[in-house]
Protein backbone atom coordinates (compact mmCIF):
# COMPACT_ATOMS: atom_id res chain seq x y z
CA UNK A 1 0.00 0.00 0.00
CA UNK A 2 2.27 2.47 0.98
CA UNK A 3 4.11 1.68 -2.80
CA UNK A 4 0.76 2.40 -4.41
CA UNK A 5 0.47 5.72 -2.92
CA UNK A 6 4.20 6.73 -3.19
CA UNK A 7 3.46 5.85 -6.74
CA UNK A 8 0.30 8.18 -6.47
CA UNK A 9 1.97 11.24 -5.55
CA UNK A 10 4.07 10.90 -7.25
CA UNK A 11 1.73 10.89 -10.53
CA UNK A 12 0.34 13.73 -8.95
CA UNK A 13 3.42 15.73 -8.66
CA UNK A 14 3.78 15.36 -12.44
CA UNK A 15 -0.08 15.62 -13.44
CA UNK A 16 0.51 19.08 -11.27
CA UNK A 17 3.42 20.11 -13.39
CA UNK A 18 1.57 19.43 -16.67
CA UNK A 19 -1.83 21.34 -15.31
CA UNK A 20 1.02 24.80 -14.31
CA UNK A 21 2.54 24.04 -17.91
CA UNK A 22 -0.51 23.79 -19.87
CA UNK A 23 -2.35 26.81 -18.58
CA UNK A 24 1.59 28.85 -18.68
CA UNK A 25 1.70 27.91 -22.57
CA UNK A 26 -1.44 28.17 -23.90
CA UNK A 27 -2.42 31.69 -21.79
CA UNK A 28 -5.65 30.30 -20.40
CA UNK A 29 -7.17 27.86 -17.69
CA UNK A 30 -8.42 27.49 -14.42
CA UNK A 31 -5.14 26.60 -12.13
CA UNK A 32 -6.69 27.02 -8.48
CA UNK A 33 -9.85 23.97 -9.14
CA UNK A 34 -7.44 21.90 -11.19
CA UNK A 35 -5.07 21.48 -8.73
CA UNK A 36 -7.36 20.78 -6.00
CA UNK A 37 -9.06 18.19 -7.86
CA UNK A 38 -5.49 16.65 -8.98
CA UNK A 39 -5.37 13.70 -6.21
CA UNK A 40 -8.81 12.57 -6.86
CA UNK A 41 -8.33 11.93 -10.50
CA UNK A 42 -4.70 10.70 -10.20
CA UNK A 43 -6.01 7.90 -7.77
CA UNK A 44 -9.02 7.19 -9.91
CA UNK A 45 -7.18 6.98 -13.28
CA UNK A 46 -4.09 5.57 -11.74
CA UNK A 47 -5.50 3.15 -9.13
CA UNK A 48 -9.26 3.10 -9.21
CA UNK A 49 -11.14 2.32 -12.30
CA UNK A 50 -11.09 -0.56 -14.42
CA UNK A 51 -10.19 1.22 -18.01
CA UNK A 52 -7.91 0.35 -21.12
CA UNK A 53 -6.54 3.62 -23.02
CA UNK A 54 -5.86 0.80 -25.98
CA UNK A 55 -9.43 0.36 -26.09
CA UNK A 56 -11.23 4.15 -24.77
CA UNK A 57 -14.93 2.79 -25.34
CA UNK A 58 -14.35 -0.63 -24.13
CA UNK A 59 -18.27 -1.36 -22.63
CA UNK A 60 -17.33 -2.29 -19.43
CA UNK A 61 -15.06 -0.18 -18.64
CA UNK A 62 -15.58 2.07 -15.69
CA UNK A 63 -17.00 5.41 -16.15
CA UNK A 64 -15.75 9.19 -15.39
CA UNK A 65 -17.21 12.33 -15.47
CA UNK A 66 -15.33 15.56 -14.53
CA UNK A 67 -18.49 17.42 -13.60
CA UNK A 68 -16.46 20.64 -12.75
CA UNK A 69 -15.11 20.77 -16.14
CA UNK A 70 -13.07 23.82 -15.38
CA UNK A 71 -10.60 21.88 -13.99
CA UNK A 72 -10.08 19.79 -16.72
CA UNK A 73 -6.52 20.70 -16.94
CA UNK A 74 -5.78 17.63 -14.62
CA UNK A 75 -8.14 15.47 -16.27
CA UNK A 76 -6.17 16.04 -19.32
CA UNK A 77 -2.64 15.71 -17.75
CA UNK A 78 -4.05 12.42 -16.31
CA UNK A 79 -5.59 11.11 -20.16
CA UNK A 80 -2.22 11.76 -21.72
CA UNK A 81 0.19 10.16 -18.93
CA UNK A 82 -2.05 6.80 -19.09
CA UNK A 83 -1.42 7.03 -22.88
CA UNK A 84 -4.96 8.21 -24.62
CA UNK A 85 -3.32 11.13 -26.58
CA UNK A 86 0.39 12.27 -26.80
CA UNK A 87 1.85 14.19 -23.95
CA UNK A 88 2.35 16.66 -26.67
CA UNK A 89 -0.84 17.74 -27.05
CA UNK A 90 -1.17 19.16 -23.42
CA UNK A 91 0.41 22.77 -24.37
CA UNK A 92 -1.65 23.22 -27.04
CA UNK A 93 -5.09 23.09 -24.72
CA UNK A 94 -7.94 25.13 -25.98
CA UNK A 95 -6.16 26.29 -29.43
CA UNK A 96 -8.73 26.09 -32.30
CA UNK A 97 -6.45 23.22 -33.89
CA UNK A 98 -6.45 20.88 -30.55
CA UNK A 99 -8.99 18.53 -29.37
CA UNK A 100 -8.21 20.07 -26.06
CA UNK A 101 -11.46 22.05 -25.55
CA UNK A 102 -11.64 24.54 -22.89
CA UNK A 103 -14.02 21.95 -21.10
CA UNK A 104 -14.06 18.99 -21.58
CA UNK A 105 -15.78 17.47 -25.11
CA UNK A 106 -16.28 13.42 -25.38
CA UNK A 107 -16.23 13.67 -28.93
CA UNK A 108 -13.12 15.54 -29.62
CA UNK A 109 -10.70 14.34 -26.69
CA UNK A 110 -10.28 10.24 -25.94
CA UNK A 111 -10.80 8.91 -22.66
CA UNK A 112 -13.17 11.70 -21.94
CA UNK A 113 -16.25 9.53 -21.25
CA UNK A 114 -18.72 12.62 -20.71
CA UNK A 115 -18.80 16.59 -21.72
CA UNK A 116 -19.07 18.70 -18.97
CA UNK A 117 -18.67 22.48 -18.54
CA UNK A 118 -21.89 23.73 -17.29
CA UNK A 119 -22.43 23.37 -13.94
CA UNK A 120 -24.35 20.75 -12.08
CA UNK A 121 -24.78 17.78 -14.32
CA UNK A 122 -22.86 15.38 -13.80
CA UNK A 123 -24.65 13.54 -10.62
CA UNK A 124 -27.54 12.95 -13.18
CA UNK A 125 -25.88 12.29 -16.29
CA UNK A 126 -23.89 9.59 -14.16
CA UNK A 127 -26.79 8.12 -12.89
CA UNK A 128 -27.87 7.79 -16.04
CA UNK A 129 -24.78 5.63 -17.16
CA UNK A 130 -25.41 3.56 -13.52
CA UNK A 131 -29.05 2.97 -14.60
CA UNK A 132 -28.05 1.92 -18.03
CA UNK A 133 -25.61 -0.71 -16.93
CA UNK A 134 -28.59 -2.41 -15.61
CA UNK A 135 -29.93 -2.64 -19.07
CA UNK A 136 -26.80 -3.44 -20.90
CA UNK A 137 -25.70 -5.52 -18.38
CA UNK A 138 -22.46 -4.54 -17.70
CA UNK A 139 -21.41 -3.68 -14.00
CA UNK A 140 -19.02 -1.09 -14.15
CA UNK A 141 -18.86 2.00 -11.78
CA UNK A 142 -19.58 5.78 -12.42
CA UNK A 143 -17.14 7.85 -10.52
CA UNK A 144 -18.70 11.63 -10.67
CA UNK A 145 -16.60 14.52 -9.71
CA UNK A 146 -18.50 17.96 -8.42
CA UNK A 147 -16.93 20.63 -6.23
CA UNK A 148 -18.49 22.70 -3.43
CA UNK A 149 -19.86 25.54 -5.83
CA UNK A 150 -20.93 22.96 -8.07
CA UNK A 151 -23.50 21.48 -6.20
CA UNK A 152 -25.47 25.06 -5.84
CA UNK A 153 -27.03 23.50 -8.54
CA UNK A 154 -30.47 22.17 -8.34
CA UNK A 155 -30.41 19.72 -10.64
CA UNK A 156 -27.83 18.23 -8.33
CA UNK A 157 -30.07 17.58 -5.77
CA UNK A 158 -32.80 16.31 -8.39
CA UNK A 159 -30.59 13.68 -9.45
CA UNK A 160 -29.49 13.25 -5.74
CA UNK A 161 -33.31 12.30 -5.22
CA UNK A 162 -33.34 9.93 -8.05
CA UNK A 163 -30.10 7.79 -7.28
CA UNK A 164 -31.71 7.16 -3.35
CA UNK A 165 -34.61 5.97 -5.56
CA UNK A 166 -32.97 3.59 -7.54
CA UNK A 167 -29.99 2.34 -4.82
CA UNK A 168 -27.38 3.36 -6.87
CA UNK A 169 -24.89 1.97 -5.66
CA UNK A 170 -22.29 2.14 -8.85
CA UNK A 171 -22.54 5.84 -8.49
CA UNK A 172 -19.61 7.65 -6.49
CA UNK A 173 -19.44 11.10 -6.07
CA UNK A 174 -16.71 13.19 -5.20
CA UNK A 175 -17.56 16.78 -3.87
CA UNK A 176 -13.79 18.37 -4.24
CA UNK A 177 -14.84 21.09 -1.18
CA UNK A 178 -12.14 23.27 -1.20
CA UNK A 179 -13.87 26.14 0.24
CA UNK A 180 -14.03 29.15 -2.94
CA UNK A 181 -15.41 29.64 -6.06
CA UNK A 182 -15.20 32.41 -8.69
CA UNK A 183 -16.78 35.11 -6.58
CA UNK A 184 -14.96 34.26 -3.27
CA UNK A 185 -15.54 31.86 -0.21
CA UNK A 186 -18.72 29.38 -0.46
CA UNK A 187 -19.86 31.04 2.71
CA UNK A 188 -19.85 34.56 1.14
CA UNK A 189 -21.43 33.49 -1.82
CA UNK A 190 -23.70 30.65 -0.90
CA UNK A 191 -26.00 29.02 1.93
CA UNK A 192 -25.07 25.91 1.49
CA UNK A 193 -22.47 24.49 4.48
CA UNK A 194 -22.95 22.37 5.74
CA UNK A 195 -22.61 19.94 3.04
CA UNK A 196 -22.54 16.26 4.61
CA UNK A 197 -25.60 16.15 6.43
CA UNK A 198 -27.42 16.98 3.09
CA UNK A 199 -26.50 14.09 1.37
CA UNK A 200 -27.11 12.14 4.00
CA UNK A 201 -30.61 13.48 4.64
CA UNK A 202 -31.19 12.50 0.84
CA UNK A 203 -30.24 9.20 2.00
CA UNK A 204 -26.72 8.52 0.77
CA UNK A 205 -23.72 6.86 2.14
CA UNK A 206 -21.38 9.43 3.20
CA UNK A 207 -18.26 9.78 3.63
CA UNK A 208 -15.56 12.50 4.25
CA UNK A 209 -12.29 12.93 3.85
CA UNK A 210 -8.85 14.68 2.82
CA UNK A 211 -8.97 15.22 -0.53
CA UNK A 212 -5.18 15.23 -0.88
CA UNK A 213 -4.49 11.96 1.29
CA UNK A 214 -4.27 9.28 -0.86
CA UNK A 215 -4.81 6.50 2.12
CA UNK A 216 -8.21 8.13 2.10
CA UNK A 217 -9.41 8.34 -0.95
CA UNK A 218 -8.48 4.76 -1.83
CA UNK A 219 -10.27 3.40 1.75
CA UNK A 220 -13.23 5.57 0.94
CA UNK A 221 -13.24 4.21 -2.34
CA UNK A 222 -13.33 0.74 -1.25
CA UNK A 223 -16.16 1.77 1.46
CA UNK A 224 -18.08 3.27 -1.52
CA UNK A 225 -17.56 0.45 -3.96
CA UNK A 226 -18.57 -2.21 -1.02
CA UNK A 227 -22.16 -0.45 -0.01
CA UNK A 228 -24.33 -1.59 -3.06
CA UNK A 229 -27.75 -0.19 -1.71
CA UNK A 230 -26.65 2.95 -1.89
CA UNK A 231 -25.08 5.88 -4.01
CA UNK A 232 -22.23 7.55 -2.72
CA UNK A 233 -20.66 10.48 -1.38
CA UNK A 234 -17.45 11.07 -0.85
CA UNK A 235 -17.11 14.84 0.37
CA UNK A 236 -12.80 15.66 0.22
CA UNK A 237 -11.33 18.17 1.61
CA UNK A 238 -9.86 20.08 -0.98
CA UNK A 239 -7.04 22.86 -1.07
CA UNK A 240 -7.52 25.54 -4.08
CA UNK A 241 -4.09 25.45 -5.88
CA UNK A 242 -2.81 23.19 -4.16
CA UNK A 243 1.29 22.19 -4.75
CA UNK A 244 1.75 25.48 -5.81
CA UNK A 245 2.08 27.39 -2.42
CA UNK A 246 1.52 31.07 -3.72
CA UNK A 247 -1.76 30.32 -5.29
CA UNK A 248 -3.04 28.78 -2.24
CA UNK A 249 -5.78 31.29 -0.19
CA UNK A 250 -5.31 34.02 -3.40
CA UNK A 251 -8.67 33.42 -5.58
CA UNK A 252 -7.18 35.36 -8.26
CA UNK A 253 -5.73 31.60 -9.25
CA UNK A 254 -9.52 30.46 -10.01
CA UNK A 255 -8.84 31.35 -13.46
CA UNK A 256 -5.61 33.46 -14.04
CA UNK A 257 -2.28 33.11 -15.89
CA UNK A 258 0.94 32.79 -14.66
CA UNK A 259 3.65 35.24 -15.62
CA UNK A 260 7.21 33.51 -16.40
CA UNK A 261 8.33 34.38 -12.79
CA UNK A 262 5.28 32.19 -11.14
CA UNK A 263 5.62 29.71 -13.73
CA UNK A 264 9.47 29.39 -12.49
CA UNK A 265 8.56 29.33 -9.34
CA UNK A 266 5.88 27.00 -9.58
CA UNK A 267 8.16 24.47 -11.42
CA UNK A 268 10.88 25.13 -8.67
CA UNK A 269 8.21 23.34 -6.30
CA UNK A 270 6.94 20.83 -8.20
CA UNK A 271 10.42 20.11 -9.38
CA UNK A 272 9.35 20.71 -13.14
CA UNK A 273 11.22 22.23 -16.02
CA UNK A 274 11.20 25.38 -16.46
CA UNK A 275 11.40 25.75 -19.95
CA UNK B 1 -67.78 16.56 -36.66
CA UNK B 2 -64.34 16.30 -36.36
CA UNK B 3 -62.67 13.21 -35.26
CA UNK B 4 -60.32 12.87 -32.19
CA UNK B 5 -57.31 11.21 -31.90
CA UNK B 6 -54.97 10.10 -28.85
CA UNK B 7 -51.13 11.15 -30.22
CA UNK B 8 -49.86 10.59 -26.42
CA UNK B 9 -51.23 6.97 -26.76
CA UNK B 10 -50.08 6.78 -30.39
CA UNK B 11 -46.75 7.55 -28.72
CA UNK B 12 -46.06 5.51 -25.87
CA UNK B 13 -48.22 2.22 -28.20
CA UNK B 14 -45.41 2.20 -30.76
CA UNK B 15 -42.92 2.78 -28.39
CA UNK B 16 -44.18 -0.60 -26.36
CA UNK B 17 -43.54 -2.37 -29.60
CA UNK B 18 -40.44 -0.74 -30.25
CA UNK B 19 -39.05 -1.99 -26.36
CA UNK B 20 -40.99 -5.45 -27.23
CA UNK B 21 -39.26 -5.82 -30.53
CA UNK B 22 -35.95 -6.54 -27.83
CA UNK B 23 -34.21 -2.82 -28.67
CA UNK B 24 -32.93 -1.13 -26.46
CA UNK B 25 -35.36 1.84 -25.93
CA UNK B 26 -36.36 2.94 -22.57
CA UNK B 27 -39.08 5.27 -21.62
CA UNK B 28 -37.74 8.11 -18.38
CA UNK B 29 -40.65 10.14 -17.13
CA UNK B 30 -40.93 13.30 -15.10
CA UNK B 31 -43.51 12.34 -12.89
CA UNK B 32 -45.23 12.58 -16.57
CA UNK B 33 -46.01 8.87 -16.36
CA UNK B 34 -49.71 9.52 -16.81
CA UNK B 35 -49.42 12.40 -19.24
CA UNK B 36 -48.21 10.56 -21.73
CA UNK B 37 -50.21 7.38 -21.07
CA UNK B 38 -47.36 5.16 -19.69
CA UNK B 39 -48.70 3.32 -16.87
CA UNK B 40 -49.37 -0.04 -19.09
CA UNK B 41 -46.01 0.44 -20.67
CA UNK B 42 -44.53 0.94 -16.70
CA UNK B 43 -46.32 -2.20 -15.58
CA UNK B 44 -45.04 -4.26 -18.43
CA UNK B 45 -41.94 -3.33 -18.44
CA UNK B 46 -40.51 -1.62 -15.38
CA UNK B 47 -37.07 -2.46 -16.45
CA UNK B 48 -37.57 0.22 -18.92
CA UNK B 49 -39.37 2.57 -17.34
CA UNK B 50 -37.58 5.19 -15.25
CA UNK B 51 -39.47 7.91 -13.35
CA UNK B 52 -37.24 10.68 -11.77
CA UNK B 53 -39.62 12.90 -10.39
CA UNK B 54 -40.53 16.56 -10.97
CA UNK B 55 -37.26 17.19 -12.21
CA UNK B 56 -37.03 17.51 -16.15
CA UNK B 57 -33.27 18.72 -16.15
CA UNK B 58 -32.59 15.60 -14.52
CA UNK B 59 -34.88 13.62 -16.61
CA UNK B 60 -32.79 14.81 -19.92
CA UNK B 61 -29.37 14.58 -18.13
CA UNK B 62 -30.12 11.09 -17.07
CA UNK B 63 -30.90 9.81 -19.76
CA UNK B 64 -27.61 11.94 -21.81
CA UNK B 65 -26.18 9.72 -19.75
CA UNK B 66 -27.73 6.50 -20.49
CA UNK B 67 -27.26 7.32 -24.68
CA UNK B 68 -23.56 7.44 -23.66
CA UNK B 69 -24.06 4.20 -22.29
CA UNK B 70 -25.74 2.50 -25.51
CA UNK B 71 -29.94 3.01 -24.53
CA UNK B 72 -32.30 4.86 -26.09
CA UNK B 73 -34.23 7.03 -23.48
CA UNK B 74 -36.99 8.31 -25.17
CA UNK B 75 -37.56 11.68 -22.27
CA UNK B 76 -41.78 12.42 -22.19
CA UNK B 77 -43.01 14.97 -20.63
CA UNK B 78 -44.78 18.69 -21.03
CA UNK B 79 -43.30 20.24 -24.54
CA UNK B 80 -42.34 23.16 -22.14
CA UNK B 81 -40.58 21.64 -19.70
CA UNK B 82 -38.24 19.77 -21.59
CA UNK B 83 -37.41 23.06 -24.37
CA UNK B 84 -37.55 25.79 -22.01
CA UNK B 85 -36.77 24.33 -18.25
CA UNK B 86 -34.46 21.86 -19.57
CA UNK B 87 -33.47 23.90 -22.68
CA UNK B 88 -29.40 23.77 -21.74
CA UNK B 89 -29.56 19.97 -20.92
CA UNK B 90 -31.13 19.24 -23.99
CA UNK B 91 -28.78 21.83 -25.77
CA UNK B 92 -25.48 21.47 -23.61
CA UNK B 93 -25.88 17.11 -23.04
CA UNK B 94 -27.95 16.00 -25.87
CA UNK B 95 -27.43 18.13 -29.10
CA UNK B 96 -23.84 18.98 -28.56
CA UNK B 97 -22.51 15.66 -28.07
CA UNK B 98 -25.20 13.96 -30.57
CA UNK B 99 -26.51 11.76 -28.02
CA UNK B 100 -29.52 9.06 -29.03
CA UNK B 101 -32.00 10.80 -26.73
CA UNK B 102 -35.53 11.48 -27.96
CA UNK B 103 -37.51 14.08 -26.83
CA UNK B 104 -41.39 13.86 -26.31
CA UNK B 105 -43.33 16.80 -25.81
CA UNK B 106 -46.70 16.87 -25.15
CA UNK B 107 -49.31 19.88 -24.91
CA UNK B 108 -47.45 20.75 -27.90
CA UNK B 109 -49.33 24.40 -29.24
CA UNK B 110 -52.18 27.02 -27.81
CA UNK B 111 -54.89 24.40 -28.72
CA UNK B 112 -53.49 21.02 -26.91
CA UNK B 113 -53.28 22.96 -23.93
CA UNK B 114 -55.93 21.13 -21.98
CA UNK B 115 -57.44 25.01 -21.01
CA UNK B 116 -54.71 24.80 -18.53
CA UNK B 117 -53.83 28.35 -19.77
CA UNK B 118 -50.41 29.58 -20.13
CA UNK B 119 -48.47 27.63 -18.05
CA UNK B 120 -48.98 24.79 -20.02
CA UNK B 121 -49.75 26.03 -23.37
CA UNK B 122 -46.22 25.58 -25.73
CA UNK B 123 -45.71 27.86 -28.52
CA UNK B 124 -42.51 28.33 -28.56
CA UNK B 125 -41.22 24.57 -28.50
CA UNK B 126 -40.55 24.65 -32.00
CA UNK B 127 -38.46 27.74 -32.21
CA UNK B 128 -36.14 26.83 -29.49
CA UNK B 129 -35.29 23.32 -30.70
CA UNK B 130 -34.92 24.30 -33.91
CA UNK B 131 -32.33 27.32 -33.00
CA UNK B 132 -30.08 24.57 -31.54
CA UNK B 133 -27.76 22.63 -33.86
CA UNK B 134 -27.81 18.89 -34.53
CA UNK B 135 -31.55 18.06 -33.45
CA UNK B 136 -34.37 16.38 -35.91
CA UNK B 137 -37.31 18.33 -35.17
CA UNK B 138 -40.58 16.76 -35.96
CA UNK B 139 -44.31 18.01 -35.87
CA UNK B 140 -46.64 14.74 -36.59
CA UNK B 141 -50.30 15.76 -37.98
CA UNK B 142 -52.19 13.21 -36.06
CA UNK B 143 -52.23 10.16 -34.04
CA UNK B 144 -51.11 8.14 -36.63
CA UNK B 145 -48.57 9.82 -38.01
CA UNK B 146 -47.32 10.30 -34.74
CA UNK B 147 -46.98 6.43 -34.93
CA UNK B 148 -44.77 6.74 -38.37
CA UNK B 149 -42.88 9.53 -36.59
CA UNK B 150 -41.82 7.59 -33.61
CA UNK B 151 -40.31 4.75 -35.45
CA UNK B 152 -38.75 7.11 -37.79
CA UNK B 153 -36.66 8.98 -35.16
CA UNK B 154 -35.87 5.72 -33.27
CA UNK B 155 -34.63 4.47 -36.66
CA UNK B 156 -32.20 7.68 -37.35
CA UNK B 157 -29.35 7.64 -34.92
CA UNK B 158 -28.85 11.24 -32.91
CA UNK B 159 -31.22 14.05 -30.61
CA UNK B 160 -34.89 14.15 -31.76
CA UNK B 161 -37.58 16.45 -30.60
CA UNK B 162 -41.29 15.18 -31.44
CA UNK B 163 -44.30 17.19 -30.40
CA UNK B 164 -47.48 15.52 -29.52
CA UNK B 165 -50.94 16.80 -27.81
CA UNK B 166 -52.99 16.75 -25.09
CA UNK B 167 -54.67 12.94 -26.16
CA UNK B 168 -57.82 14.48 -27.51
CA UNK B 169 -56.10 15.67 -31.48
CA UNK B 170 -57.49 16.33 -34.48
CA UNK B 171 -57.38 13.28 -36.92
CA UNK B 172 -56.38 14.37 -40.43
CA UNK B 173 -56.93 11.50 -42.09
CA UNK B 174 -54.21 11.52 -44.57
CA UNK B 175 -52.38 8.23 -44.36
CA UNK B 176 -52.35 7.55 -47.85
CA UNK B 177 -49.61 10.06 -48.58
CA UNK B 178 -46.41 8.49 -47.26
CA UNK B 179 -44.51 9.62 -43.67
CA UNK B 180 -40.44 9.99 -44.36
CA UNK B 181 -38.87 12.10 -41.90
CA UNK B 182 -37.14 14.98 -43.59
CA UNK B 183 -39.48 14.73 -46.85
CA UNK B 184 -42.42 17.47 -46.85
CA UNK B 185 -46.13 15.48 -47.79
CA UNK B 186 -48.24 17.11 -50.34
CA UNK B 187 -52.06 16.24 -49.10
CA UNK B 188 -54.09 18.14 -51.34
CA UNK B 189 -53.00 19.46 -54.82
CA UNK B 190 -55.35 21.87 -56.78
CA UNK B 191 -52.46 23.33 -58.55
CA UNK B 192 -50.04 26.29 -57.91
CA UNK B 193 -51.98 29.68 -57.26
CA UNK B 194 -51.17 29.30 -53.62
CA UNK B 195 -48.88 27.00 -51.15
CA UNK B 196 -50.82 26.36 -48.12
CA UNK B 197 -47.40 24.80 -45.56
CA UNK B 198 -49.19 23.91 -41.99
CA UNK B 199 -48.02 20.88 -39.61
CA UNK B 200 -49.51 19.68 -36.59
CA UNK B 201 -52.60 19.85 -35.18
CA UNK B 202 -54.37 22.81 -37.57
CA UNK B 203 -53.75 20.85 -40.53
CA UNK B 204 -57.22 20.34 -40.66
CA UNK B 205 -57.42 23.93 -40.73
CA UNK B 206 -55.19 24.29 -43.80
CA UNK B 207 -57.01 21.42 -45.86
CA UNK B 208 -60.55 23.47 -45.04
CA UNK B 209 -59.35 26.79 -46.23
CA UNK B 210 -58.15 25.07 -49.59
CA UNK B 211 -61.73 23.99 -50.03
CA UNK B 212 -63.17 27.70 -49.55
CA UNK B 213 -60.24 28.99 -51.65
CA UNK B 214 -61.11 26.28 -54.63
CA UNK B 215 -64.50 26.72 -54.29
CA UNK B 216 -63.58 30.58 -55.07
CA UNK B 217 -61.76 29.21 -58.11
CA UNK B 218 -57.83 29.66 -56.33
CA UNK B 219 -55.88 26.66 -56.71
CA UNK B 220 -54.30 25.52 -53.74
CA UNK B 221 -51.44 23.49 -52.78
CA UNK B 222 -51.38 22.03 -49.35
CA UNK B 223 -48.08 20.59 -48.08
CA UNK B 224 -47.42 19.28 -44.49
CA UNK B 225 -44.32 20.15 -43.12
CA UNK B 226 -43.80 17.61 -40.35
CA UNK B 227 -40.60 17.44 -40.18
CA UNK B 228 -39.29 21.35 -39.24
CA UNK B 229 -35.56 20.18 -39.35
CA UNK B 230 -33.93 19.21 -41.31
CA UNK B 231 -36.51 20.98 -43.50
CA UNK B 232 -37.44 19.38 -47.35
CA UNK B 233 -35.62 22.66 -48.86
CA UNK B 234 -35.82 21.43 -52.30
CA UNK B 235 -39.25 20.27 -52.39
CA UNK B 236 -40.27 23.60 -50.67
CA UNK B 237 -38.51 25.65 -53.06
CA UNK B 238 -39.45 23.54 -55.92
CA UNK B 239 -43.46 24.63 -54.75
CA UNK B 240 -42.19 28.14 -53.61
CA UNK B 241 -40.86 28.81 -57.28
CA UNK B 242 -44.42 27.65 -58.91
CA UNK B 243 -46.72 29.44 -56.86
CA UNK B 244 -44.33 32.71 -55.18
CA UNK B 245 -47.05 32.72 -52.77
CA UNK B 246 -47.47 30.66 -49.81
CA UNK B 247 -49.27 31.30 -46.23
CA UNK B 248 -47.76 29.17 -43.45
CA UNK B 249 -50.32 28.04 -40.79
CA UNK B 250 -49.02 26.66 -37.30
CA UNK B 251 -50.05 26.09 -33.44
CA UNK B 252 -46.82 28.30 -32.38
CA UNK B 253 -45.56 31.84 -32.38
CA UNK B 254 -45.11 33.17 -35.97
CA UNK B 255 -41.66 33.95 -34.83
CA UNK B 256 -39.12 30.48 -35.03
CA UNK B 257 -41.46 27.66 -36.38
CA UNK B 258 -42.95 26.99 -39.08
CA UNK B 259 -43.46 30.65 -40.78
CA UNK B 260 -40.23 31.41 -40.03
CA UNK B 261 -38.59 28.87 -41.27
CA UNK B 262 -39.96 28.52 -44.57
CA UNK B 263 -39.76 32.19 -44.37
CA UNK B 264 -35.90 32.26 -43.85
CA UNK B 265 -35.34 29.64 -46.87
CA UNK B 266 -37.46 31.74 -48.99
CA UNK B 267 -35.06 34.88 -48.18
CA UNK B 268 -31.92 32.77 -49.34
CA UNK B 269 -33.59 31.06 -51.89
CA UNK B 270 -36.69 31.74 -53.59
CA UNK B 271 -37.92 35.10 -52.36
CA UNK B 272 -41.76 35.54 -52.13
CA UNK B 273 -44.35 36.64 -51.03
CA UNK B 274 -45.74 35.23 -47.64
CA UNK B 275 -47.87 35.72 -44.96
CA UNK B 276 -47.68 33.46 -41.69
CA UNK B 277 -50.67 32.43 -39.85
CA UNK B 278 -50.53 31.51 -36.13
CA UNK B 279 -49.91 32.97 -32.47
CA UNK B 280 -49.19 36.46 -33.03
CA UNK B 281 -46.23 36.89 -30.39
CA UNK B 282 -48.90 37.02 -27.48
CA UNK B 283 -49.42 34.90 -24.28
CA UNK B 284 -52.95 33.12 -25.32
CA UNK B 285 -55.66 31.99 -22.63
CA UNK B 286 -57.54 28.95 -21.50
CA UNK B 287 -60.22 27.64 -23.81
CA UNK B 288 -61.59 25.12 -25.59
CA UNK B 289 -58.86 24.41 -28.38
CA UNK B 290 -61.11 25.36 -31.28
CA UNK B 291 -62.29 28.29 -29.90
CA UNK B 292 -58.78 29.16 -28.93
CA UNK B 293 -57.22 29.21 -32.12
CA UNK B 294 -60.51 30.90 -33.60
CA UNK B 295 -59.79 33.76 -31.09
CA UNK B 296 -56.23 33.86 -31.77
CA UNK B 297 -56.61 34.18 -35.66
CA UNK B 298 -55.38 30.80 -36.06
CA UNK B 299 -59.28 29.92 -37.95
CA UNK B 300 -59.96 28.97 -41.38
CA UNK B 301 -60.88 32.30 -42.37
CA UNK B 302 -57.72 33.97 -41.47
CA UNK B 303 -56.15 31.66 -43.56
CA UNK B 304 -58.71 31.98 -46.49
CA UNK B 305 -57.91 36.03 -46.08
CA UNK B 306 -54.19 35.43 -45.52
CA UNK B 307 -53.99 33.49 -48.86
CA UNK B 308 -55.65 36.06 -50.96
CA UNK B 309 -53.83 38.78 -49.61
CA UNK B 310 -50.50 37.34 -50.31
CA UNK B 311 -51.71 36.58 -53.51
CA UNK B 312 -52.61 39.85 -54.07
CA UNK B 313 -49.04 41.14 -53.08
CA UNK B 314 -47.70 38.40 -55.34
CA UNK B 315 -49.26 40.01 -58.10
CA UNK B 316 -49.05 43.24 -57.39
CA UNK B 317 -45.26 42.50 -57.39
CA UNK B 318 -45.97 41.31 -60.42
CA UNK B 319 -47.00 44.00 -62.23
CA UNK B 320 -44.31 46.56 -60.40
Amino acid sequence: MDDTIRKLEEIARLIRIDVVTMIYKAGDGHPGAALSVTDLIAALYFHVMNIDPADPNKKDRDRFILSKGHGCPALYAALARKGYFPHADLVRLRSLECHLQGHPDMNKTPGVDFTSGSLGNGVAVGLGMVLAGRITGYDYFTDVVTCDGEIQEGIVWEAAMSAKKYKAGRLIVFVDNNGIQSGGPVDHVSGLNPILPKWEAFGWHCQEIDGHDFGQILSAVENAKANAEQPSLILAHTIKGQGVPFMIGDNSWHKRVPTVEEFRDAMRVLGGPCS
Amino acid sequence: MMRLGNTRLAFIETLTEIVEQGLRAVLVCADSVLVVKGKAFAEKHPERFFDVGIAEQNAVACAAGMAACGLVPFVATYAGFITMRACEQVRTFVAYPGLNVKLVGANGGISAGEREGVTHQFFEDLGIMRTIPGITVVVPADDSQVRHATRAIYKTPGPAYMRIGSGRDPVVDCDDVPFELGKVRVLRDDGRDIALFANGFVINRALQAAEVLRQEGIRPVVVDVHTLKPLDGQAIVRILRETRAAVTVEDHNIIGGLGSAIAELSVEECPVAIAKVGLRDTYPRSGEPDALLDYYHVGVTDIVKAAKMVMQRRDQGLRA
